[in-house]
């Protein structure tokens, strides 16, 4: 539905389509444009069905949000759909509709993307469309109040009702002191009661520009005549400057955190996010993010990796477990380990083995076999990748997102394959330690449920 | 390594091919295969991509579960990648995900409600393709179904069973399927007690009567020739049995009968923010004449994303709900028709009078001419999208095949939208649903 939140970014950074290939033969599907007003155009030729999607990417997510405003990038996100001078409220999606189109729209940490997948002939019309909203969005007092209403149900869905989304809240708020990425991308509640239609507004008019977007457009398409629509159709926006975007460095962590939430569930659940480095654009040759992104599949990227071995098959201390880590984003970045305890289990258990785990890891190193097999399924994924071109458009328009050019994931999957063992083992030893570990509990408390009682009144 | 040089050249060829070629973008054909052990068999060939995706559909699902043992086709699908016999001898589960992992092979296995069913995803390098099927050859004809591994992952089951117990859309929908089923074994739900009823006999005894040639469907799509695919169906089922014991007949599904409100509403009281509501009834199967009448009626009723009536009442002019929709599900032997969304308790009233005068309205009098046309218009322009990659002409195929639709179902899809007129979509919607006989299950502090 429209605005998924993308809590935890994507991790589409490991599925390059053209790596290894000349760097002419491996642009040659690929190309990339820059009109006068700042706009930034990369086209993917994919001429394998009739189709096309058409993504517009703009640089600003909850990140660049402030206190007493959190939730703004996606409210504005909603308000995309309720007209400009020419397209009435509603019109947006029923034009998209008319031309057999799916369209959506997203909100992450990093920023704001909405799309279009449509028959190729139709890619004119869409684009019209979407060129039109970045420049002359209009909407009433009387539609904000209502659709104001619509993400607050959305927040009640994905995360009042929802205990793992609280507690990885909780984590986020708790982890970062000074860093943006503390604010849930939905925004707290009480932001979101009192946030006015001038806030959607303002965010808008600052961010909303042709120097702050990236419109990537994949599929069965001609880079030349695209190019030409794309100037007829964005060309006419005009740039500005951009708020001045602050550091908001996070201070060095020294020590340990812990934070405990309470919410109805069943099982206790246990989420443990260290502070690591991340991959900087220029600095493409730095082994460590490379290494933490390896680390996270020798734990748990496959049905037999360490971690799901150890503790969910042979010490059956946790249900279920997950490994997380994006080496580019905008802001900082956490090695997340989150687990759902088996029945009987303590989160006190769940954090020893955990640790046992990594300290194994730590002390004795991985195996080349293990790492070898992790490689594979990174190049064969990128083979599976280039059955959705949708896919194709999301991988370069993270990448650009993050910092970096489309071009750069080429080199990241080069990098990818020469990392050792030993580097991983490195970074492991380096980072998992308690210095930077924030440690996240939920406390399952009991909800009422109908399930063991009656009060209902069916005949059967 | 040997694979990894191949998948960088394999890499460098795609992107050249696939990239830089133009094809004419005919609907590509379904061709049938020779069947096998009593298994139907077919293919769609694509050489774009280096790859090839293979599903297995058993007529295998929740549907033939013994009341007291809910869960044991789940139980009997999910288990067979943990343990099999294989040409090379035992395999642990261990080695099989390595296995797996080791190819850069993607397996998978879901049951529902009628089917189970596995998919394979390999590249199509003959070595690989051929260890990936003779993986699968083996967990199809004799998985080990380890006892000890049984108490885990019933241990695992019942966990996420009770989890899922504090979440009010697992608890909404299992109440539904209950009300909305009646006496056909989909009613059911696995429960801590059924799950712990089941044991290793009764999954290889479950096994030996369901997975066999005569109840297996093979789709293929990708990068193989049909000499090529017939090979991996032969391959794949060399050691599954043709056929086997008689299987008892499942019951009627039966028209959810009218009833007076009181006996078709369910209040659940349950201490959420939201109260989650759905409503709906038996309705029609994938093969019945009046699919498309329904299928296009519902895009204006609630399947039609941004732009559906129940969109346009409950979220764009009273910002009810976030999500809000309609559809049926229509299977092989049964379907159903079901709506619903989710507000905040003290507008559950309000919404629930939305969603039913909404659905109410548009049995009575169907859809006006316009949004018979922009109904049409979206889904006749838009079905390139429904078939443009190897994933989604899977699905395509596998559900001809499961359906027993004809082989040329995507080559006239379009015009079957076309012929779809205003008064077949009344005449369907007024055939199949009606609100006195409409099943409702409201969950909320509503109703505390």
């Amino acid at each position: 539905m429209r605005s998924t939140l993308l809590r935890f970014a994507f991790y589409l950074i490991l599925f390059c389509p053209t790596a290894w290939a000349a760097s002419g033969a491996s642009t040659s599907n690929t190309h990339e444009f820059q009109l006068s007003n700042g706009l930034k155009l990369i086209v993917r030729e994919d001429h394998r069905a009739p189709t096309v999607a058409h993504m517009v990417w703009y640089r600003a997510g909850s990140i660049d949000e402030v206190n007493g405003r959190t939730g703004v990038a996606h409210v504005l996100e909603h308000m995309m759909f309720k007209g400009t001078d020419k397209v009435k409220s509603g019109e947006f999606s029923r034009l998209v509709a008319a031309v057999g189109g799916r369209e959506n729209a997203f909100t992450s940490r990093d920023y704001t993307a909405y799309f279009q997948q449509v028959e190729k002939s139709k890619l004119d019309e869409v684009m019209k469309l979407e060129a039109d909203r970045m420049s002359n969005l209009k909407f009433d007092d009387a539609e904000f109040l209502k659709e104001i209403q619509v993400v607050m149900e959305e927040r009640r869905l994905r995360t009042e009702d929802n205990p793992s989304s609280l507690l990885y809240e909780s984590l986020m708020a708790t982890a970062y002191i000074s860093s943006p990425y503390r604010y849930p991308v939905v925004g707290w509640m009480n932001d979101l009661v009192n946030m006015k239609a001038s806030d959607a507004r303002d965010w808008y008019g600052s961010w909303y520009k042709p120097n702050n977007a990236t419109v990537v457009i994949a599929g069965d398409v001609d880079p030349k005549i695209i190019l030409q629509a794309v100037e007829k159709y964005y060309g006419t926006a005009s740039a500005r400057e951009l708020p001045e975007r602050k550091p908001q460095t996070e201070p060095l962590q020294k020590g340990i955190k812990r934070v405990q939430v309470k919410a109805p569930a069943d099982s206790a659940r246990l989420a443990m996010a260290w502070k690591v480095p991340k991959l900087q654009p220029g600095a493409l040759d730095d082994n460590e993010p490379y290494a933490l992104e390896l680390l996270t599949a020798v734990l748990d990227g496959y049905d037999n990796a360490r971690l799901n071995r150890k503790l969910i098959k042979q010490e059956r201390v946790v249900n279920d477990i997950g490994v997380g880590y994006d080496m580019i984003s905008r802001g900082p970045e956490l090695f997340l380990i989150s687990a759902s305890m088996a029945k009987g289990k303590t989160v006190e258990q769940a954090e020893n083995s955990i640790r046992k785990a990594l300290k194994e890891l730590v002390d004795n190193g991985i195996l080349e076999s293990e790492l070898k097999r992790i490689k594979v399924r990174i190049l064969s994924e990128q083979i599976y990748k280039r059955d959705s071109i949708f896919g194709q458009a999301m991988e370069i328009g993270s990448t650009e997102m993050a910092g970096f050019s489309w071009r750069d994931i080429d080199q990241m999957l080069e990098k990818m394959q020469t990392i050792t063992p030993a580097q991983v083992q490195a970074v492991a030893k380096k980072y998992l330690v308690d210095e930077g570990l924030t440690i996240a509990v939920l406390d399952p408390q009991a909800r009422q449920s109908s399930s063991k009682q009656g009060g209902n009144h069916a005949a059967k | 390594m040997q694979l990894n040089k191949w998948l960088k050249q394999a890499c460098l060829a795609m992107v050249l091919t696939a990239g830089l070629l133009s094809s004419a973008h005919a609907i590509l054909p379904i061709e049938k295969l020779e069947s096998f052990r009593g298994a139907q068999a077919f293919l769609v060939q694509t050489k774009a991509l280096p790859m090839v995706d293979i599903e297995i559909s058993i007529d295998a699902g929740d549907r033939y579960d013994p009341v007291l043992k809910s869960g044991l086709a789940t139980v009997a699908g999910q288990l067979m990648n943990y343990g099999a016999k294989s040409n090379t001898g035992l395999l642990s589960e261990a080695q099989i995900a390595d296995e797996i992992a080791d190819l850069g092979a993607n397996l998978t296995i879901s049951v529902g409600g009628e089917r189970a069913v596995m998919r394979i995803r390999t590249l199509s390098r003959k070595d690989l393709r051929d260890r990936a099927v003779q993986l699968a050859s083996g967990m199809l004809s004799a998985p080990t179904y380890d006892a000890k591994i049984l108490v885990r992952e019933k241990q695992r089951m019942t966990t996420a069973l009770l989890e899922s117990e504090t979440k009010p859309e697992s608890v909404l929908e299992r109440r539904f399927r209950k009300a909305v089923y009646g006496d056909y074994p989909l009613a059911n739900s696995p429960s801590a007690q059924s799950i712990a009823n089941i044991n290793a006999t009764d999954l290889k005894q479950f096994h030996k009567q369901f997975y066999r040639g005569d109840r297996m469907i093979v789709s293929i799509v990708g990068d193989v020739s049909k000499a090529e695919a017939t090979e991996i169906v032969q391959s794949l089922l060399q050691k599954v049995p043709q056929s086997g014991s008689p299987i008892a007949k499942l019951p009627e599904f039966n028209r959810s009968p009218i009833e007076p409100l009181s006996q078709r509403k369910i209040n659940i009281p349950f201490d959420s923010q939201q109260a989650h509501i759905a409503m709906g009834m038996t309705a029609v199967t994938r093969s019945n004449p009046d699919y498309f009448p329904l299928l296009v009626g519902n895009y204006i009723l609630g399947g039609g994303g941004f732009v559906s009536r129940l969109m346009s009442e409950v979220r764009e002019k009273r910002g009810l709900a976030y999500s809000v929709s309609s559809y049926f599900a229509p299977g092989k032997d049964v379907g159903i028709f079901q709506a619903g969304l989710q507000t905040k308790n003290d507008q559950a009233t309000l919404a629930l009078e939305v969603l039913s005068t909404t659905i109410t309205q548009f049995i009575a009098n169907g859809p006006t001419q316009t949004e018979l046309d922009a109904a049409k218009a979206n889904l006749m322009n838009g079905y390139p999208l429904r078939i443009d990659n190897n994933r989604k002409l899977l699905d395509n195929v596998s559900s001809i095949a499961w359906n027993n639709l004809p082989l040329d179902t995507m080559d006239v899809w379009t015009k079957q939208v076309e012929a779809v007129s205003l008064e077949q979509v009344k005449q369907a919607f007024q055939k199949y649903l009606a609100m006195d006989r409409m099943k409702i299950v409201v969950l909320g502090a509503v109703n505390k």
